[in-house]
This record gives C-alpha cells, structure tokens and sequence, in this order.
C-alpha cells in the first residue's frame, strides 16, 4: 500500500519539477516550484527524516519561493530563447552524467555510510538533548551550524551592500486581513517557541523556528503593522546581527570555561543549547524578512 | 469496530470527496471566480473533514489539538487568501485606474 503511495508521491514530484521547469510565466514556474518543495518535504518524512521535511517545506519551499516571487517582480519578462540541438545534446549528457555519478554514489554508499549513527548514539546521553538531530547541529557539529549562521549574515550583507530593491508598493489588503493578522501573528509566535522547545526532543528546532516566525514577521510586514524602512529597521539588523554574536559569545565562553570551543560545561547543556538556539531563532526571522523586504535602509537613496 | 471509528472513517472518507471535488472544480471550471469558488469552500470542509475523522480515530488530546489547530488555519488562511486573490483580480478586470487607487490606502 505505501509501495503504491511511495511511486505516487515520486513521479508527482517529477511531474512537478517539470511544470516548474517549462512553466510559460515566471509566476507558474514559481507556483510549481512551491508544490515540488512541499512534495518533496512531504517524501523527506516518507524517508523517516522529519526535521529535514519541515526544513525542506518552511525553507526551502516556503520562504524561497516567497523570496523568488518578490525577486522575479523587479525583472523583465524573459525574452523567448531558442535552444540550439548541440545545447540539449550538451545538458542531456551533462544531466546524464550526473545523474550516473549520484546513482553509482547510492551505490556504492551503505558501506561507508553507517559510521556516524552509532557514534551519535553513544554519545547523545552527554549532548543534554534527546533529539539526534538537534544534538548533532547543535552540540557535536556545533561549528558548522556557527559557520551556516555566518553564511547568512554574510548573504544578508551582500544583498545590503548591492544596489537597493525598488520600494514593494504595498497594496490595501482590504478588510478581511486585520482579522487575519490578529489570528496569525500571534499563531506564528506560539509555534515558533514550541518548535524551538521541541527540538531538544522531538523534530524542530532553530531553523524551522525562525522560519515560522519569519512567516508571521512577512504577514505583519504585508499589512503594513511592520516596517523595514527608516529608524524601524535598527532593531531588525541587531536581530540578524544577534544570532551569530550570541553562537560566538557562547563558544568563546565554553572556551574559557571548559579550555575547548563550544564544549559545553557538564551538566548544562541544554540550557547552552537552548540559549542558543533562542537566539539563533530571533536571527533567522529578522534575516528572512530583510532578505525579503529588499533592505531599504534609512529611506530613499538615488 | 467502535460507533466512534465509524463515524471517523466516514468523516474521512467525506473529507476526500470534498478535496477531490476542490481539485476538479480547480481543474473543470472556466474562470477564476469558479475556481476560487471551489477551492475555498471545499478545501476548507474536506480539510476539517480528515481532521475531524483522524481525531476520532486517535482520541488523544495531543493529536487533537494539532489536528484542529490546522484545520483553523487553512480555514483562516484559505479564506483570506481567496478574498485577497479575488479582489486583485477584480482590481484588475475593472481597469489600471481603480488598481491605482487601491493600491495606495
């Protein structure tokens, strides 16, 4: 029965690569590109990795198709292209390759893949958390999440350092959307904290948080409750700034506790982790939502 | 099988046959307005359906909670979305200059 689900499920998300790929409008390429990434979270549960699922639906569907949709407002229409045969004999082959390398890859893989679980859950009893997931990107992999959090800012600069988007002219949503709002903001604060504590036992965690509150950041930004213009937009950057000084703070702090980088003191790790965590959730809302709101610092500029 | 899970299964089962007549009212119908017309309507019933029924089926307060806390927000969130997507289009079919207007509260 799931065998049946499971093919369902893989050649929808085909199906809607497809349309996303060949859509005539950028608007329906990008439509289509929201419901493959929902399906395809939807197949990261089928794989038994739920905090990959929600990650995959909040993120990467969610907020990058948000994000797709304000970019592709600011472009031209594309022009019609002609694709030339030796083009699509070329991105057949290419696509061929990689396709061979990744399925040798699957392969070959079992072997050399069964490493790192055991270790994890011989050690998850020192991590203060019982959620592998977050034990591993929050204690024993703490480095890299520091340095993904840093990629971020580091993105969030970047668009801050380019030329600034045209001002997104806010249409009136009309009277339905105050009760919206009310209903919503404070359901996407709520949700956001219980991801944020579940992830120490159960699939959640910072970054599925701090997507569910950029959610509710974007939906009071819509209605105009929220402004990322002018003196209001100070406390927005010290939030995108917060998570990566907060990680650092709390790694050199480790450091000069226990004389190494982000190892915990015994005993009370979860409290770092949460800590950190808490911060890490404040700091990808407000990065989300600059990201989105096109960065117009200050007021107008040439 | 208790009355209780019966009646879950029913509900269920109701709830599929609305979402499959949201899809093909989004699939059949010929203008927008239809579309809409199906999607909200139905979706938002069908979705409250499977909640209701799986809620039965299980009977924890734990799935339950989650289970209506959904079906309030697509209902929510389904209706203002279709009166937000309703109103740009009729902002647009009655011209650029009432789109103007509106555009600047």
């Amino acid at each position: 029965m799931m065998t049946v689900f499971d093919v369902m499920l893989a050649a929808t998300i085909l199906w809607t690569a497809w349309t996303a790929l060949t859509a005539p409008d950028r608007t329906a390429a990008i439509a289509a590109f929201l419901v493959f990434g929902l399906f395809v979270g939807l197949s990261w549960v089928r794989l038994g990795a739920p905090d990959v699922a929600m990650a995959e639906a909040a993120i990467g569907s969610g907020l990058t198709g948000a994000l797709l949709l304000r970019a592709s407002r600011g472009m031209t229409p594309p022009a019609p292209t002609r694709v030339t045969a030796p083009h699509r004999a070329a991105a057949v082959i290419t696509a061929a390759g990689v396709a061979g390398v990744l399925a040798w890859a699957v392969l070959v893989l079992p072997e050399a893949a069964v490493v790192y679980d055991p270790l994890v859950d011989a050690n998850i009893g020192d991590s203060g958390v019982s959620n592998p997931v977050t034990a591993v990107l929050l204690n024993f992999r703490a480095w890299d999440t520091l340095l993904e959090l840093v990629v971020l800012l580091a993105a969030l600069l970047l668009v801050a350092a380019l030329r600034p988007i045209r001002a997104a002219r806010m249409a009136d949503l009309g009277p339905l959307y105050p009760p919206f709002l009310r209903i919503m903001a404070p359901l996407s604060i709520f949700l956001s904290a219980h991801l944020l504590w579940l992830g120490t036992s159960d699939p959640g965690g910072a970054f599925q948080a701090g997507a569910v509150l950029c959610g509710g950041l974007l939906a009071l930004f819509f209605g105009g409750t929220l402004k990322t213009d002018g003196p209001d937009v100070m406390p927005l950057w010290a939030l995108a700034v917060m998570g990566v000084v907060v990680f650092v703070g709390a790694g050199l702090l480790a450091e000069a506790l226990t004389g190494t980088l982000l190892e915990y003191p015994d005993g009370a790790d979860k409290a770092w982790i949460l800590t950190i965590e808490s911060a890490l959730t404040l700091s990808i809302g407000a990065t989300l939502l600059l990201l989105f709101s096109g960065l117009r610092q200050g007021g107008a500029r040439p | 099988m208790t009355l209780l899970e019966l009646f879950g299964y029913a509900c269920l089962c109701g709830g599929a046959a609305f979402l499959l007549l949201a899809a093909l009212g989004l699939w059949r119908f010929s203008d927008l307005y239809a579309r809409l017309h199906a999607l909200t309507k139905a979706d938002t019933a069908g979705v409250a359906l499977v909640a209701l029924g799986a809620g039965c089926l299980d009977g924890r307060l734990v799935a339950i909670i989650p289970l209506g806390l959904t079906a309030i927000l697509v209902a929510v969130s389904g209706a203002t979305t279709g009166h937000l997507i309703a109103s740009a289009a009729l902002g647009e079919d009655e011209g650029e200059d009432e789109n103007e207007e509106a555009a600047q509260p």
